[in-house]
C-alpha cells in the first residue's frame, strides 16, 4: 500500500497536496483498495464552501459508498471532471490522475491537525 | 472460518471479506476487471464455503420428497438445480446435487450445510445413510469460454465430451497431475458461462491443482477471482443467492421459480403451494435495469407513484452493461417487463422491469 511522504492525511483516509494557498485532495491507496472498483463519482460545483468534515464527493464503488469529507475549511477551486468519465482513475492512479477537488484554504492552523506520512500509516497498519 | 486454500490466496495478492462465516478472497486485481475476465476468457474461484453431503442407499424416494424434483428422472452422470422447501412451501435453500454412481451429493448454499443436514435427518424415510462432509472437501469452479481447455490442461479424459450438468468421477490416472484422493467433477456453474466444479478430498489437494490451473492455464488467460465478481456475474445472469433473494420466507412462485417443480410427484411443500397459487395478492421477484447513473443496493425501496411497492434484494454495478442492475420483491401487479419504476437508496433513481438474464451469452 503506497503512502507518500510529502503529503498530509486524514483519519478518514483522504490526502492534502499542500500547493500555494490552495490543496490538492484525493484518497489514499489503502481507501481505494477498500472500496474497490469506483464507478460513479458525483463532484461538488466549483465556487461551493464547505466546512471542515463536510461531505464534498461521494464514491460509488461495486461494493459499497463512500463519501470525501473536508479536511479543512475552504471554497472549491477545481474539480477533476476526467472522473465522470473515467471514475476508476482513482482506483489506478489515487495520488496522480485520481485526484478529485482542489480547495482554497480558508485557516492555514487547520492543516497542521491532519496526519503526516509517518502518523498515517501508524493509524493502517 | 478459512478454507484450504486461505494461505494461496494470502499469496496471490487477495484482499479478504467475510462471507457467511468464511474468510473469502474479495477480489485479487479488480472485481470488473476479474469479471470480464469470466466473461472473456476464464476465471478459477475458490467455492469451498458451499457444503457437500453424501446420500447414500435408498435414496430415489427420499430425494423426490425433500426437493420439488422428482429424483427418478435423473440418471447416475447427471446433476440437477431444484429447491429444498420447508412445510409452509417456503425455499430453505436452492441448491445442484449430483447423482454419482449409487450415490448423491448435494452442495447446499455456503453457511446452510447444518440447517440442510439436520433438515434430511428429520425427514428421513427409507434405509439411507446421510453424510455431511462439508469441512473435509475443497470446491473448485472454472468458468469462462475457455474453461474447457483451461482444465483440459490437467485432465486427460475428453471434456468435450460431458454435458452441461453431466458429472463424473475422476480417478488417479484421470489426471495429467499427480493427484491421490477423491475428485467428482461437474459441469457446472453460478456464472451463466460455461464452467466446471471440482469436488476435491482431502481438501488440500485443491492447492495443487488451484496452483497447476493457474500455471497450465495461463496461455487462456486464467486469473483467480474472488467472490466480488462471483457476486456481479452471477447478478448480471439473474442467479438467487439464497440469502438475499430467499431470506424472510420466499416461495418457488414469489421468486418465479416455478419450472423447477414437477407437479407429478409428492414433495414437502406441495399443498402449501398449490393453497398459495390461489392468491391474487403477492409479490413477485423482478429484474430491475437502471435508466440512471446509481448503483441499487439491498434493502433499498422500490418506488411506483410516489409509493413503495416492494425492496431490493441484490443490487449491484453490472460491469458489462455499465449500468445498475437490480433484484426485487414487487407486488405482482407491476411484476411486467417494461413498467417504470424508482429505486429509492441514497438517492432517486429510474429503472425499468426487464426479462431475465439482464446479459445473454457472447454479449460482454
Amino acid at each position: 500500500m503506497e503512502i507518500r511522504e510529502n503529503l498530509l492525511y486524514t483519519k478518514s483516509h483522504e490526502w492534502v497536496e499542500k500547493l500555494n494557498g490552495k490543496a490538492k485532495i484525493g484518497i489514499t491507496d489503502y481507501a481505494q483498495d477498500n472500496l474497490t472498483d469506483i464507478v460513479y463519482v458525483e463532484l461538488p460545483e466549483i465556487g461551493k464552501e464547505f466546512k471542515r468534515g463536510e461531505v464534498i464527493a461521494t464514491l460509488e464503488s461495486v461494493k459499497s459508498v463512500a463519501e470525501v469529507y473536508a479536511p479543512f475549511t475552504g471554497k472549491i477551486v477545481a474539480v477533476n471532471e476526467k472522473l465522470n468519465d473515467e471514475p476508476s482513475l482513482i482506483n489506478s492512479s489515487p495520488y496522480d490522475d485520481g485526484w478529485i477537488v482542489e480547495m482554497e484554504i480558508r485557516n492555514e492552523e487547520e492543516l497542521e491537525e491532519l496526519l503526516s506520512a509517518e502518523e498515517y500509516k501508524k493509524l493502517i497498519e | 472460518m478459512k478454507t484450504a486454500l486461505y494461505n494461496l490466496h494470502k499469496e496471490l495478492g487477495a484482499t479478504f471479506t467475510n462471507f457467511m462465516g468464511y474468510e473469502m478472497p474479495l477480489k485479487y486485481t479488480s472485481i470488473q476487471e476479474e469479471h470480464l475476465n469470466v466473461r472473456n476468457k476464464v476465471g478459477i474461484f475458490d467455492v469451498s464455503h458451499m457444503g457437500n453431503i453424501f446420500i447414500k442407499g435408498d435414496a430415489e424416494k427420499f430425494i423426490s420428497k425433500i426437493t420439488v424434483e422428482n429424483a427418478s428422472k435423473i440418471k447416475s452422470g447427471m446433476g440437477q438445480y431444484t429447491l429444498i422447501l420447508d412445510y409452509d412451501g417456503n425455499i430453505i435453500d436452492d441448491e445442484v446435487f449430483l447423482h454419482i454412481g449409487d450415490e448423491y451429493l448435494f452442495i447446499p448454499n455456503a453457511g446452510m450445510h447444518e440447517k440442510i443436514h439436520k433438515w434430511m435427518e428429520k425427514n428421513l424415510e427409507g434405509n439411507i445413510e446421510i453424510k455431511d462432509v462439508s469441512d473435509e472437501y475443497s470446491i473448485l469452479a472454472i468458468q469462462g469460454p475457455l474453461s474447457m481447455e483451461a482444465l483440459q490442461e490437467i485432465l486427460r479424459i475428453d471434456l468435450a465430451k460431458l454435458k452441461l450438468f453431466e458429472c463424473c468421477e475422476l480417478k488417479k490416472e484421470d489426471f495429467k497431475i499427480e493427484f491421490d484422493g477423491r475428485c467428482i467433477l461437474s459441469r457446472t456453474g453460478y456464472t451463466g458461462e460455461r464452467g466446471y466444479e471440482l469436488y476435491i478430498y482431502p481438501k488440500e489437494n485443491a492447492i495443487n491443482i488451484f496452483e497447476e490451473l493457474l500455471e497450465r492455464g495461463k496461455k487462456y488467460g486464467i486469473m483467480p477471482i474472488g467472490i466480488g465478481a462471483r457476486d456481479t456475474l452471477r447478478l448480471e445472469k439473474c442467479f438467487m443467492l439464497a440469502c438475499n433473494e430467499f431470506k424472510g420466507g420466499r416461495n418457488p412462485i414469489e421468486a418465479g421459480l416455478e419450472w423447477t417443480i414437477d407437479w407429478n410427484h409428492d414433495f414437502i411443500g406441495k399443498e402449501a403451494l398449490i393453497e398459495f397459487k390461489k392468491k391474487e395478492n403477492y409479490e413477485k421477484l423482478v429484474f430491475l435495469k437502471c435508466l440512471e447513473a446509481g448503483i441499487p443496493r439491498q434493502d433499498d425501496e422500490v418506488i411506483k407513484n410516489g409509493e413503495k411497492i416492494g425492496n431490493v434484494t441484490s443490487g449491484n454495478f453490472s460491469p458489462c452493461l455499465k449500468t445498475g442492475i437490480a433484484m426485487a420483491y414487487v407486488n405482482n401487479k407491476y411484476a411486467k417487463e417494461g413498467e417504470e419504476l424508482y429505486i429509492k437508496g441514497r438517492k432517486m433513481i429510474k429503472a425499468i422491469i426487464v426479462k431475465p438474464p439482464f446479459v445473454k451469452r457472447g454479449e460482454c
